[in-house]
C-alpha cells in the first residue's frame, strides 16, 4: 500500500512518452497508455486486497477518530519553503493517503478510464492527432488519479487544476471546430471561478491549522482549534471549488457544452470520473463540512437538490443526444451531492459508481450511435436497435439503470440516497428527490425509445453496429451497471455491504425501507411505460402535452436562461468594467504616469540644446565671451 | 628702452586679430593659422614683461622665455595633431570648411 502512489506514476509518465517518441512506435504509441492504466488497474487491487489484510499495527495506518475508518497515510517532504523553524516557513509535503473511499474512487476511475481508452483505439481510429488524443487521456487519468490518493490540499489542488487542463485540451481536441474551442474555454473559464473559493478555502485550513495535511485538518476541526465561523466558510469554500467541478448550479453552464469533446471524453471525463471530483472532494473533506452542526451541508442539500431538478427538466426536452446524458450528469452529480447533504457518505460514493458505469456505458453507447449515423440529434434516429442490437442492449441497460428500474445498480444506489434523505432531512426534500427520480427514469426512457425503438428512417439504413474494440469495453461496463448493486447486500460471511466499506462514523448494513422502494419502484416504472406511450406507440399525444405546458416549456428549453442571464452580465458588467480598468491602465498608467515622465525630460531636451549649434564660431564666440568676463571680473576683483 | 605697454598694445592687437580669425575664417587651416597667432601674441607678452621685471625679484630671470618655450613646442604638437584632424576631414568630407562639420550638433 505504501507504493499505491505508483498508480499515478505510470500515467504520468507514458503522456510525455507518447508524445516524443509516439510516431515511431506501433498505434502511434497508444498501447503505452493503455497499458500504464491496466498497471493502475491492478495497482487498485493491490491496494484494495493489502487494505483489507491491514490493520491498526501495520505502518502508517491508523483508525481515523473523525472517519471510524482505517486510514492509511504516507507523507514524504516534497521542500521546504522559508527558513525551516520561523515564521512563516512551511514544510510542503506529497503523499498519499488511502481509505476506503479512496479506494473505492481508485477502482471506479481507473476502470473506466481503461474502458473508454480501450474503446477509443477503435473509436479515434484514423484521427490525425491519434497520439495527442492518448497522450492527454494518459495525464488526465494520471492527474486524477494523484487527486483521489493526495493526502493535502495542496497536492490536490495541483491534481485538481491538471485535470481541468486536460479536460479543456480534451473538450477542444478538435480545435478546427470554433464551437469546440468556445466550449473548451467555458468550461476552463467556468470550472476556474470555483477553483478561486477551493483556493482560498485551503489557504484558510492552512492558515487556521499551519499545514496542508488533510489529516491534520480534519483533526483541528474536531480538536476545536478552528472555529465554528472560519469551519463553516472554509467548508462553503471548498464546495464552491466542489460546485465548479461537478457542474452544480450555477456553474454547470459549462457540462452540456463540453459535448464538443470527442464522446469517448465525455464518457470518462465529463460523466464518470473528473466531474465526480467535486463530490470525492466533499465526500473526502467531509470532517469540515460535517463539523458544528453541518451547517455547510446544508448549502451542500439544497444545492444539490436544485440542481437535480433543474438539470432533469432541460434534460427531459433537450434533443440532442449528448446534451441529454450531459443534462442527465448533471442532475446525477446533483443527487451525489444532495445526498452528502443527507449525511450519506455512502450513498453518495455509491451512486458515484453506479452512474459512473452506467452514464459512461450510455456515452459510449451514444458514441457508437453518432460513429455510425453521424447524427447527433435524437430526431434523426429511431429504430436503431434493427441496425446494432448490441449497443440497443447496453445502451438500454445503461438507460434503465439510471432510471431507477430495480436489480440494476442505479436502482440500488438512488434507493441508498433516497434513505439517506429520508432519514436526515425534512419532508420536501424527499418529495423533490423522488420527483427528481421519477424524471431521471422519464427522460432516460426517452433517449432509449428516441433512438433505438420506433421505425428506422430510411436515412440510417446503411448503419451497422461497431466493431468489437468498441463494443467490447460497452459489454463490461454494462455488465457492472447491470450488476453492481451486488455490492451494496449484507452477504452472508465476512462482508456486510457497501455501507459497512465506506462509511462516515457510523457503520451501517444494507436496510430497505419498504415504502421508498415501493414508491420509487413505482415511479420509475410509471415513468418509462409514460415514455413508452409518448414516444414508442403515441398514445399519449406529445403535441398536447407539450401545449398545455406551453409556458414551461418555453423557460426549460431555453435552459432556464442560464447562458442568456450570464452573457448579459458578461456584456454589461463583465466587460464594461473590464473597459474603464483598461481605460484607467491606458489613459493614466500609460499615457501619464509611464509616458508622461519621459515627454517631460525629451521636451526639456528640445529646449536645452538650441544652444549646441555645431559651429565653431559659437564656441569661440562663447569662450572668448566667457574668458573676458572672467578677465573682467578678476580684474575688478584687484582694484 | 621702448616701453612695456607698446609690447602689450602688440600682443593685444595680433591676440584680437587672431581671435577675429578663428571665429571669422571658415577655412580649418586658416583657423589654425589663426591659433597660432594667438600664441604667438602671448609668447610677446611673456617675453617682454620678462625682460622688463629682469631684476626686479618677482620672478626668476627666465621664467618668461621658459614658459615662451614651453608655448612653441606645445604648438608644434597642436599644429601636427590640427593638420592631421584637418586631412582626416577633407579625406572624409572633402572639404575644411568647419560650418558644413557640425556632426557633433544633437
Amino acid at each position: 500500500m505504501e507504493w499505491a502512489w505508483l498508480i499515478p506514476v505510470f500515467s504520468f509518465f507514458a503522456a510525455p512518452l507518447i508524445v516524443l517518441f509516439g510516431k515511431y512506435l506501433p498505434s502511434k504509441g497508444a498501447f503505452l497508455a493503455i497499458v500504464a492504466i491496466v498497471l493502475g488497474f491492478a495497482g487498485f487491487w493491490v491496494v484494495l486486497s493489502s487494505w483489507l489484510a491491514a490493520d491498526t499495527s501495520s505502518s502508517g495506518c491508523f483508525i481515523s477518530e473523525n472517519t471510524h475508518l482505517l486510514t492509511c497515510n504516507y507523507e514524504r517532504t516534497w521542500f521546504n519553503a522559508g527558513v525551516l523553524g520561523e515564521v512563516g516557513s512551511v514544510t510542503l509535503h506529497w503523499g498519499i493517503l488511502v481509505d476506503p473511499l479512496t479506494i473505492a474512487v481508485l477502482g471506479l476511475v481507473t476502470f473506466v478510464a481503461l474502458m473508454v481508452q480501450i474503446y477509443s483505439l477503435a473509436y479515434m481510429k484514423g484521427d490525425p492527432r491519434f497520439g495527442w488524443y492518448f497522450a492527454i487521456h494518459s495525464l488526465f487519468a494520471a492527474s486524477m488519479l494523484t487527486l483521489i490518493l493526495a493526502d493535502n490540499f495542496l497536492l490536490l489542488y495541483v491534481a485538481w487544476e491538471l485535470v481541468g487542463i486536460c479536460s479543456y485540451l480534451l473538450i477542444g481536441f478538435w480545435h478546427e471546430r470554433p464551437s469546440a474551442r468556445e466550449a473548451a474555454k467555458k468550461a476552463f473559464i467556468v470550472t476556474r471561478i470555483g477553483d478561486v473559493g477551493l483556493l482560498i478555502g485551503i489557504l484558510l485550513i492552512w492558515r487556521e491549522v499551519g499545514t496542508f495535511s488533510m489529516v491534520d485538518a480534519f483533526e483541528a476541526v474536531r480538536t476545536g482549534v478552528m472555529s465554528e465561523g472560519v469551519t463553516t466558510v472554509a467548508a462553503i469554500l471548498l464546495f464552491l471549488g466542489a460546485m465548479g467541478k461537478s457542474a452544480q448550479i450555477p456553474f454547470h453552464v459549462w457540462l452540456p457544452d463540453a459535448m464538443e469533446g470527442p464522446t469517448p471524453v465525455s464518457a470518462l471525463i465529463h460523466a464518470a470520473t473528473m466531474v465526480i471530483a467535486g463530490v470525492y472532494l466533499v465526500a473526502r473533506a467531509f470532517p469540515i463540512f460535517e463539523a458544528y452542526d453541518a451547517d455547510a451541508l446544508m448549502v451542500v442539500a439544497i444545492v444539490g437538490l436544485v440542481t437535480a431538478l433543474v438539470a432533469a427538466t432541460i434534460a427531459l426536452v433537450a434533443t440532442d443526444l449528448k446534451r441529454i446524458l450531459a443534462y442527465s450528469t448533471i442532475s446525477h452529480l446533483g443527487l451525489m451531492m444532495l445526498s452528502l447533504g443527507a449525511f450519506g457518505v455512502t450513498a453518495a460514493v455509491f451512486h458515484m459508481m453506479a452512474h459512473g458505469f452506467s452514464k459512461a456505458l450510455l456515452f459510449l453507447g451514444a458514441g457508437s450511435v453518432l460513429h455510425s449515423t453521424e447524427f447527433q440529434e435524437t430526431g434523426e434516429m429511431g429504430g436503431l436497435r434493427k441496425v446494432m442490437p448490441i449497443t440497443a442492449i447496453v445502451f438500454s441497460i445503461g438507460a434503465l439503470s439510471l432510471g431507477g428500474i430495480p436489480i440494476l445498480a442505479g436502482f440500488w444506489s438512488k434507493d441508498e440516497i433516497l434513505v439517506a434523505v429520508n432519514d436526515n432531512l425534512n419532508v420536501s426534500f424527499i418529495i423533490l428527490t423522488l420527483f427528481t427520480a421519477m424524471l431521471s427514469a422519464l427522460y432516460m426512457g426517452r433517449a432509449m425509445f428516441l433512438v433505438f425503438f420506433g421505425p428506422l428512417k430510411e436515412q440510417n439504413e446503411h448503419a451497422h453496429e461497431s466493431p468489437l474494440g468498441m463494443t467490447l469495453p460497452m459489454m463490461l461496463l454494462g455488465v457492472l451497471a447491470l450488476g453492481f448493486g451486488l455490492i451494496s447486500f449484507n452477504w452472508p460471511g465476512s462482508y456486510g455491504g457497501l455501507g459497512t466499506f465506506v462509511y462516515f462514523q457510523h457503520s451501517h448494513e444494507f436496510h430497505f425501507e419498504i415504502w421508498i422502494g415501493v414508491v420509487s419502484i413505482l415511479l420509475a416504472l410509471g415513468a418509462f411505460i409514460a415514455a413508452h406511450m409518448i414516444y414508442v406507440k403515441r398514445s399519449i399525444s406529445l403535441e398536447t402535452t407539450r401545449s398545455r405546458f406551453a409556458g414551461i416549456l418555453r423557460v426549460v428549453e431555453n435552459k432556464y436562461y442560464f447562458d442568456e442571464v450570464y452573457q448579459w452580465i458578461i456584456d454589461r458588467v463583465v466587460l464594461v468594467f473590464s473597459k474603464s480598468i483598461a481605460f484607467f491602465d491606458r489613459a493614466i498608467v500609460n499615457d501619464i504616469l509611464v509616458n508622461g515622465p519621459a515627454d517631460v525630460t525629451r521636451k526639456f531636451g528640445i529646449a536645452l540644446r538650441v544652444h549646441v549649434t555645431g559651429h565653431v564660431y559659437t564656441y569661440t564666440l562663447a569662450m572668448a565671451i566667457g574668458s573676458a568676463g572672467l578677465a573682467l571680473f578678476v580684474w575688478l576683483r584687484m582694484v | 628702452m621702448v616701453d612695456l605697454v607698446w609690447f602689450q598694445l602688440l600682443s593685444a592687437v595680433l591676440f584680437v586679430i587672431g581671435l577675429y580669425g578663428v571665429m571669422a575664417r571658415r577655412s580649418a587651416v586658416l583657423i589654425v593659422m589663426s591659433i597660432e597667432l594667438m600664441l604667438n601674441a602671448v609668447n610677446i607678452n611673456l617675453i617682454a614683461a620678462a625682460s622688463h621685471m629682469e631684476g626686479t625679484g618677482k620672478f626668476t630671470d627666465f621664467d618668461g622665455q621658459l614658459i615662451a618655450i614651453f608655448i612653441i613646442t606645445v604648438a608644434a604638437a597642436e599644429v601636427g595633431l590640427a593638420l592631421a584632424i584637418i586631412l582626416r576631414m577633407f579625406r572624409n568630407k572633402s572639404t575644411v570648411n568647419v560650418n558644413e562639420i557640425n556632426l557633433m550638433k544633437w
